[in-house]
């Protein structure tokens, strides 16, 4: 009875806490927000590409394209592999096989991302180099190092979703003369697709906000078009601005407003994430 | 439905079947016969290995880990439990339908059509015939015509039932095997199953597991009496109600039983 009153206390504290901390992060970047749009407008900064924030110009076109490219290319390259890994756990191996196998995703959703980084740096970068003839860096070493960085995440995130499959359902179509391959391709991965999808958001929310693996491998500067020259995103070039614009210079808020453009875009994974969750089959 | 076996030589035949979960027997020595086009209906206390028994006659057991089966079952021309058995084409054979109905996530159509599209069928023509077909032999057409693209989650419990029987005569199956098909319905919905399987009685070789006696009474020729995985007792329906051998079967079917 004491105890669950302390525990009750000390969990309104921390959520009050939680929240205040929360709002006035969010209030700075909104206040910050509201100035940098009441100097330089709100679609033309996002939609202009040049960027030399000390003479005053703010282009954030390529970091939003950066951000977008980076991103949804690492999904694109995660989901296969992801989709293996995850039958593989959900579907093929069984008893103490599939919990050593879910242990060893965990451990790689552990590894810090700046592992994920030196990898890119050590391997992905010169092989892109000797491929292409370019330096290595860029987005598409960024694409495959987040790739690899999320796989294990979508992984099991993928296989979450398989197991939620009723076995009902495998039982009515292997009871009808279907092979497992055939349950798989035409009942499983259908039934579960919503939630795959949800999966791949999630996927997509965590390669959004990644910074340091990227910024180790993409270049940190706007070169040519294309996947192969050096490129940056909104949070690298966050992090590569952040020293030169100090609170107080002219154009520090364009930092506050590429934080709001980062906040938005994850708003609308998670609405979309949100409205695919209630999906539900009639 | 034409079936070109003769009446003499039983449609199924189960010869000293025995299956071990790990180290627990759960049938023991099982021998029974069954004529083409009969029903058989498998009753016995709870946990006595009416399950485990139908899921033998489609090879469904195997999905379990850890079972043995010795003896021999044959169902019409298959040697079921030969390492060679096409388990495809057997269960294309012998259908099944479960005591929670189980239909698919989508479409009434596409649930029906699922079967016939595994086994290779794609003219949309024959595959509407097909359904149409189905499900009125499941006696569920007129309730869907015209819904057929609707979601099948969006029928009752009972017409899903019927659905899932639908889906399973769809690949023209010689053997339907029921577990407490009506166990999960309310009364109307349950005599509605019934008076089906009433009606597809003669077409299909029929297996059904019941706790309800008297539909067992109502719709079966032959009667089985299973307890602790052994067949105690089977015998022609009426027989078996009115005048069992076993003292056993009589206990059970007199509600005297511990
Ligand atoms: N997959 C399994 N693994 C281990 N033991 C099992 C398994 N399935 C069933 N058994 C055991 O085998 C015995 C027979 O089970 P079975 O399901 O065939 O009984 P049943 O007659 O269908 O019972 P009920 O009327 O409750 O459905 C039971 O003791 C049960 O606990
Ligand atoms: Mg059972």
């Amino acid at each position: 009875m004491k105890i669950d009153k302390v525990m009750d206390r000390v969990t309104h504290t921390v959520f009050a806490l939680f929240l205040v901390v929360w709002l006035s992060v969010a209030g700075i970047i909104v206040w910050g927000t509201w100035r940098f749009i009441s100097h330089y407008g709100f679609l033309s900064p996002i939609l202009s590409s040049r960027w030399n924030p000390l003479a005053g110009q703010f282009g954030l076109w390529p970091f939003i394209l950066g951000s977008l490219t980076v991103t949804v290319l690492a999904v694109v390259i995660a989901f296969p592999g992801s989709l293996a890994l995850s039958v593989l756990g959900s579907r093929i191996l069984q008893g103490i096989w599939r919990r050593y196998f879910v242990r060893l995703l965990m451990v790689f959703v552990s590894v810090p991302s700046v592992l994920y980084g030196w990898w890119g740096l050590i391997v992905i970068v010169p092989w892109v180099r000797r491929l292409s003839g370019t330096s290595g860096y860029g987005m598409l070493s960024a694409s495959v190092v987040l790739g690899l960085m999320i796989l294990p995440t979508f992984s099991i995130l993928s296989l979450e979703a398989i197991r939620q499959v009723p076995e009902s359902y495998v039982e009515g179509s292997v009871g009808l003369g279907a092979t497992e391959d055939q349950t798989l391709w035409r009942i499983i991965l259908p039934a579960a697709r919503p939630r795959l999808v949800q999966a791949a958001l999630i996927a997509v929310a965590r390669g959004l906000g990644e910074t340091i693996a990227v910024q180790m491998v993409i270049g940190g500067q706007i070169g040519g078009p294309g996947l192969l020259h050096p490129a940056a995103t909104l949070t690298t070039q966050l992090l590569t601005d952040l020293p030169f614009l100090p609170p107080g210079v002219p154009g520090h808020d364009v930092l506050d407003f590429m934080a709001f453009d980062l906040m938005v875009l994850m708003t609308i994974i998670v609405w979309l994430q949100m409205r695919i969750g209630s999906w539900r089959y009639e | 439905m034409t079936r070109t076996s003769d009446e003499t030589t039983p449609d199924i035949e189960v010869h000293q079947l025995s299956v071990w979960y790990g180290q627990t027997p759960a049938l023991r020595n099982v021998n029974l016969n069954i004529s083409a086009g009969q029903i058989l209906a498998i009753i016995g206390p709870s946990g006595c290995g009416k399950s485990t028994f139908l899921r033998v006659l489609n090879r469904m057991i195997e999905r379990f880990s850890d079972v043995r089966v010795e003896g021999t079952v044959r169902v019409g021309s298959f040697n079921v439990l030969d390492d060679h058995v096409d388990v495809t084409q057997l269960r294309r054979a012998v259908g099944m339908v479960f005591q929670h109905p189980n239909p698919f996530p989508m479409t009434i159509f596409d649930n029906v059509a699922y079967g016939p599209r595994i086994f290779g069928m794609r003219s949309s023509t024959q595959l509407r015939k097909t359904v149409e077909d189905s499900l009125k032999q499941a006696a569920l057409w007129d309730e869907v015509r015209g819904k057929l693209r609707r979601g099948a989650g969006t029928l009752s419990g009972g017409q899903q039932q019927r659905l899932c029987i639908a889906r399973a005569l769809a690949v023209n199956p010689r053997v339907l095997l029921l577990d407490e098909p009506t166990a999960s319905l309310d009364p109307v919905s349950a005599a509605k199953i019934e008076e089906l399987i009433v009606q597809l009685k003669s077409q299909y070789t029929m297996v059904i597991v019941t706790h309800n006696l008297q539909q067992a009474a109502r719709v079966s020729d032959l009667v089985a009496f299973f307890e602790q995985g052994r067949l105690i007792e089977m015998g022609n329906t009426q027989e078996m109600f009115t005048a069992p051998r076993e003292k056993r079967t009589e206990e059970f079917l007199t509600g005297r039983f511990d």
